[in-house]
């Protein structure tokens, strides 16, 4: 484990560097699987606002709070969803929230993760939810994607933020991990 | 609790019938108090609401808890409209998940499973770390025990390592893994009374009986749906995974029964 901390440590002085994220091992062959990033506009990347029902796309976290089932959409945002009767869940609205991916509730505050954020929304009425309180850029970007033995191509800070990875095939991939 | 005691004769009514009620209201606390620790949700806050196992939120008593790849950020919400910062802690590499339990939380790393005292609750208190082999491992606990999955994989360092391990949490100063049990490729897990489930990515979900930990039994397996995380509440499942989110009643936890399924659409 020592080892892997410091060889972590090693490549995290890389990163720095040189802008890509090195894996100490060596670098996966030619038919590894390539990601690219999808960034986020500086721009865009705090509008929350509230939609009809969305379709569900890419369902991630899941939470329960008394009738409500919320879905979170990776990367855009939360299904409310009026789960009264499970036999017969109702999408009531769609919640846009760039880069979302964490949900919680107190009370009727939804807490939720916005890019590089934490928002707490009022969500009392799902059909009309507030931004009450923004917590500026409580989170890092994320330089890499999470899987691992891979190639990507290297992020630009300068396009956006990157909000999540998609497993595609890259032209340009030089950074791997 | 709902037959009235004999009633105490003698001398001193009146301190007697205070004794009682005070026996009264010790064995409503207790039961209350035992209640709350079989639950399945065991929120512990009354106003906050259930996440999943593989949760890097959490709300708790008073706060907010968030995970970060590296530590732990605590939030106070008394007024929950208004988070205030609270303390950060140091965790290491690689934290992954964030399970709420009675007073404390457990934390799942890609290397270990921490244990925090929530007495002061935006100052979490370490008490304890289990390590394990490198993998992805949510953490669910409930009374003695809390369990683990590990998984290998691409996005889990390589390992080849998938397993449910059994801590013995009696002793939260002293986690022990007391049983482990080989899986094929679990993603997140839910706990209610003697019924555990495990999602296991692309291979199904299974429903275990946990009512002894070193022989839990498999009851049922699915194997013709793909399972990321559950939320067991109110004898209902919550199922998500990348086909939709399924739900079903564990009225009778040896025969779910599907209930609905938000499809995801094209």
């Amino acid at each position: 484990m020592t080892i892997r901390t410091s060889t972590l440590v090693a490549t995290g002085l890389l990163a720095a560097l040189t802008g890509c994220y090195y894996y100490v091992p060596d670098p996966p062959n030619s038919k590894a699987d390539t990601y690219r990033p999808v960034y986020l506009a500086f721009a865009d990347a705090r509008l929350v606002q509230t939609l009809g029902p969305q379709p569900l796309k890419m369902p991630g976290k899941i939470y329960v709070k008394d009738n409500f089932l919320l879905i979170n959409e990776v990367g855009r945002g939360i299904h409310v969803v009026d789960n009264r009767d499970p036999a017969k869940p109702v999408k009531l609205s769609f919640i846009s929230i760039p880069g979302n991916r964490e949900l919680a509730i107190k009370d009727s505050i939804l807490y939720a993760d916005n890019a590089l954020d934490i928002v707490a929304l009022n969500i009392a009425d799902p059909r009309n939810v507030t931004l009450v309180k923004r917590l500026e850029n409580t989170f890092s970007p994320t330089d890499f994607p999470d899987a691992r033995n891979i190639r990507f191509e290297c992020p630009d800070p300068d396009k956006g933020i990157v909000i999540r990875w998609e497993k595609t095939a890259v032209a340009q991939a030089d950074c791997y991990r | 609790m709902k037959k009235p005691l004999p009633f105490g004769g003698g001398v001193g009514v009146g301190y007697c019938r205070m004794k009682q009620i005070l026996y009264y209201f010790l064995v409503l606390a207790t039961l209350l108090s035992c209640e709350k620790g079989s639950s399945s949700a065991d929120s512990i806050s009354p106003g906050s609401g259930t996440g999943g196992s593989t949760a890097r939120f959490t709300v708790a008593n008073n706060a907010l808890y968030v995970v970060t790849n590296t530590s732990l950020q605590a939030y106070d919400i008394t007024r929950s409209g208004n988070p205030r910062i609270g303390s950060k802690t140091n965790i290491g590499v690689g934290v992954e998940t964030i399970f709420p339990y009675r007073n404390n939380l457990f934390i799942g790393t890609q290397t270990a499973m921490y244990i925090f005292d929530l007495g002061i609750p935006d100052q979490p208190r370490r008490l304890s770390v289990y390590n394990h082999f490198q993998s992805c491992d949510p953490v669910v606990a409930q009374g003695n025990y809390a369990y683990v999955t590990l998984r290998g994989g691409t996005n889990c360092r390589n390992t080849s390592l998938n397993t449910l391990d059994v801590i013995d949490i009696s002793n939260l100063s002293k986690p022990q893994v007391i049983a482990s049990y080989p899986m094929k490729n679990p993603h997140g897990l839910g706990i209610d009374g003697t019924v555990l489930f495990v999602t296991e990515g692309d291979f199904g979900l299974r429903v275990l009986d946990v009512t002894n930990p070193l022989l839990i039994k498999q009851t049922q397996f699915f194997q013709d749906i793909k399972a990321y995380d559950v939320i067991p509440t109110q004898k209902r499942l919550i199922v998500t995974g990348p086909d939709g989110i399924y739900q079903y009643s564990y009225a009778d936890p040896t025969k779910l029964q599907l209930l609905s399924k938000l499809t995801v659409e094209p």
